[in-house]
């Protein structure tokens, strides 16, 4: 049994759906990638996920079974518009955070020095919110997160803000997780970090469910559009060959070619190599980035 | 119940913890320390000065005896003169009059009015006494007092001496000496409620000056504390929701547990406050020289009715439990502190009803209006309190009104949690009654 499955559920506001017949299923050690433009769903989504409110249809499983309080212990939740007590000494705030997660207090105490050390956050121990930097601010809203070790973790936009060490330490950290077992329901703006990071997405458009499924499967599905390369002079007549849609040179020599068909890139591969020498040649797979807003973008003409 | 006891506690260590809640503490203590010690300070500082005494001189032309014998009665007065309520001193005695004393000091040796108008612009006298021939008829001479300053003790005290010193000298050697004593003694007249009447001793059950002050005081404590208390839970919970830890929040424990934790929290603080101040205020009930100012008022500790305290301390819990719910579920639909004070408006004008209400009723604590609202949970705290203490309640009467306030804790209690549950999910501005409803439809709730 996957720790989480979601089977066709739908959410109405007043009239508009929030959310559209939308499944998944997260499975033990996976970070599942929620994508999709700002007002889309995904915090609807998380929220339901989180019990906060119920679907109006479909349901949502946890290892099986339908929701109930005892999962509040189980489950961790980093939101979007992140929040603590601004002025409540840290450890403090996060002592009651973890025994309201249903910890007992040396247990929290235990976990809160871990993670602080984990974060090169022990000299905040003592320290109030409101005095942190912002990104800081954000590392001890992940610690609340992730404190009670949570089976099923939610991240709303958790890399958001962050300077790259920073996102890095985090990165690493969600990783760890991953390899213990956590499964991680995680929703970014940012493509590169689901590339890296996920092997499941689910892209929502308009509250509808549009791009489903494994990461590379998705990947491979779409053409490839885009050949590098590179020559030591110049390349006459690129235009000219069937399937070629644009050509740019960039300064450093590079040319920037989209194609329309495959085929394409080995016309343009004969015609470099017949007229000099060839540095570099490659067909760039679609980078998820370009897949998002083929997707999504659609939705804002 | 592990985490209510969670929430509890960190309330209550955030709320007492904070320098702001520590300082008005302490100065609300020292204040009212300040206060409970003021007439004492007055009795230490001006019992011996010359500004409460004053002199008073006699032109007694041919009326001597007249004058001798106003003079001998004014020093035999009980320090309680026909001024009402308040107590003043007489002759040479000296007797607390709340934080006032008057000494009268008499000149000898009788005048004429001429010199005696010299020395009051001298500033040598105060007043003096004119006796002079009576209307056609009567025996008595006519008194007359003569002052710069209207001074409305000393003419009330010289009006009972001169009282009696007429009935001595109309009735001159047809009564004895104590019969003279009693007729100057004023009648005391009592009321006794009907029911009372029953009673073996026939004494008044509770209609004490002490239960009305404590009435008095449960009503205010009431108030202040509901006021304080109830917006400190409603921008606590506002707070919450708009540094968005809220969120977090309400994944980890039910709304209920969440909402009650807090009302009880707050709860204690104001208890750990109000404690406080009582005991400041017992420790100089206890003090002896404090027992002496109480006497001096009449007002004796056992003579309080547990009845009435025990009563007022039930209302007030549920009293508070009432009105916090509430005041919970305006915090909860309210997104920023600033817009609080206009979204507990409503609440805070039913506190001042209640407070009202059962105020201004204490003299009068059977009509009809106090019957009424002894019914209605938001006004029964406190008018229910005053007819318990001042007015009559049947047993029977109380019996319903404390279950239409538990019932009425339990359905707004109810609904509370519901307006709270969705109004931490709501951001924005401050919705309205229908946006609430639907969201509660759309959430589930």
């Amino acid at each position: 049994m996957n720790p989480l499955m979601l089977d066709n559920i739908i959410k109405q506001y007043a009239g508009h759906t929030a959310v559209d017949h939308l499944s998944l299923e997260v499975e033990e050690g996976e970070i599942y990638g929620l994508l999709g433009a700002n007002g889309a769903g995904k915090t609807t989504t998380m929220r339901m996920v989180l019990g906060l409110i119920h679907p109006d249809g479909g349901s949502i499983r946890y290892h099986g079974q339908p929701y109930r309080t005892e999962l509040q212990s189980m489950m961790g939740y980093l939101p979007e518009e992140r929040g603590l007590y601004p002025k409540v000494k840290i450890s403090d705030q996060m002592l009651y955070l973890a025994q309201l997660r249903g910890m007992k207090a040396a247990d929290a105490r235990q976990s809160l020095d871990y993670w602080l050390e984990r974060f090169d956050a022990m000299e905040y121990r003592e320290k109030r919110i409101e005095e942190l930097s912002k990104g800081n601010q954000q590392k001890m809203g992940f610690v609340a997160a992730v404190i009670h070790r949570p089976k099923i973790l939610i991240l709303d936009e958790a890399f958001s803000g962050l300077d790259p060490v920073n996102v890095e330490m985090l990165k690493q950290v969600v990783l760890e997780l991953r390899k213990e077992g956590t499964a991680i329901l995680f929703s970014t703006h940012r493509m590169e970090h689901v590339e890296e990071l996920c092997r499941h997405i689910t892209v929502l458009r308009r509250s509808k469910p549009v791009l489903q499924g494994d990461l590379n499967t998705i990947k491979n599905s779409y053409p490839r559009e885009k050949v590098v390369l590179r020559t030591s002079g110049q390349v006459q007549g690129l235009e000219t060959i069937e399937g070629v849609t644009e050509v740019t040179r960039q300064d450093n020599g590079r040319y920037l070619i989209r194609i329309e068909q495959e085929q394409a890139a080995q016309h343009i591969l004969q015609m470099a190599m017949s007229q000099g020498a060839v540095d570099q040649f490659e067909i760039k797979e679609p980078t998820l980035n370009e897949i998002f807003i083929k997707v999504v973008g659609s939705s804002h003409e | 119940m592990n985490k209510l006891g969670a929430v509890i506690g960190f309330t209550y260590r955030n709320k007492t913890k904070t320098k702001a809640f520590r300082w008005t503490t302490l100065t609300l203590l020292l204040l009212l320390v300040i206060g409970l010690n003021v007439p004492y300070f007055i009795q230490l500082f001006s019992g011996q000065s010359d500004k409460d005494l004053v002199r008073i001189g006699i032109a007694s032309g041919s009326y001597t005896e007249v004058a001798e014998q106003i003079r001998e009665s004014m020093g035999k007065q009980p320090a309680k003169p026909a001024a009402g309520d308040s107590n003043s001193s007489s002759g040479a005695g000296m007797a607390l009059n709340g934080s006032e004393q008057t000494r009268i000091e008499w000149q000898t040796k009788p005048a004429d009015p001429a010199q005696l108008g010299k020395q009051i612009e001298d500033d040598k006298l105060d007043g003096y006494l004119l006796l002079q021939k009576p209307a056609a008829g009567d025996t008595f001479p006519s008194i007359t007092y003569v002052s710069k300053k209207n001074n409305l003790t000393v003419q009330s005290m010289l009006q009972a001496a001169a009282q009696t010193a007429k009935v001595r000298s109309v009735t001159t050697g047809q009564l004895t000496e104590a019969q003279l004593d009693e007729i100057s003694t004023p009648v005391s007249l009592t009321r006794i409620a009907l029911d009372d009447m029953d009673r073996p001793d026939g004494q008044p059950s509770q209609l004490t000056l002490e239960n009305y002050i404590l009435v008095y005081l449960l009503i205010i404590l009431f108030f202040i504390s509901l006021t304080m208390t109830g917006n400190m839970i409603a921008s606590e919970i506002t707070a919450e929701k708009s540094s968005r830890v809220m969120e977090i929040l309400i994944t980890s424990v039910s709304p209920l547990t969440q909402m009650f934790g807090k009302i009880i929290g707050i709860f204690l603080v104001g208890l750990t406050q109000m404690g406080l101040y009582a005991a400041v205020f017992l420790v100089h009930l206890m003090l002896p020289y404090y027992q002496q100012v109480l006497a001096q008022f009449d007002i004796h500790i056992g003579n309080l009715s547990w009845e009435v305290a025990v009563l007022g301390l039930i209302y007030y819990v549920l009293g508070y439990f009432l009105y916090s719910t509430l005041y919970a579920a305006v915090g909860s639909i309210v997104s920023r502190t600033e817009d609080l004070g206009q979204a507990v408006s409503l609440l805070t004008v039913l506190t001042l009803a209640a407070f009202y209400i059962g105020i201004f009723s204490m003299t009068n604590p059977d009509s009809l209006l106090m019957k009424i609202s002894s019914y209605i949970p938001f006004f029964s705290p406190t008018t229910a309190i005053v007819r318990i203490g001042l007015g009559n309640m049947p047993w029977w009467e109380l019996t319903i009104s404390i279950v239409i306030l538990l019932i009425a804790i339990f359905v707004f209690g109810w609904l509370s949690a519901k307006i709270y549950r969705t109004g931490v999910l709501m951001y924005g501005k401050r919705p309205s009654w229908k946006e609430i409803r639907k969201a509660m439809k759309a959430y589930k709730i």
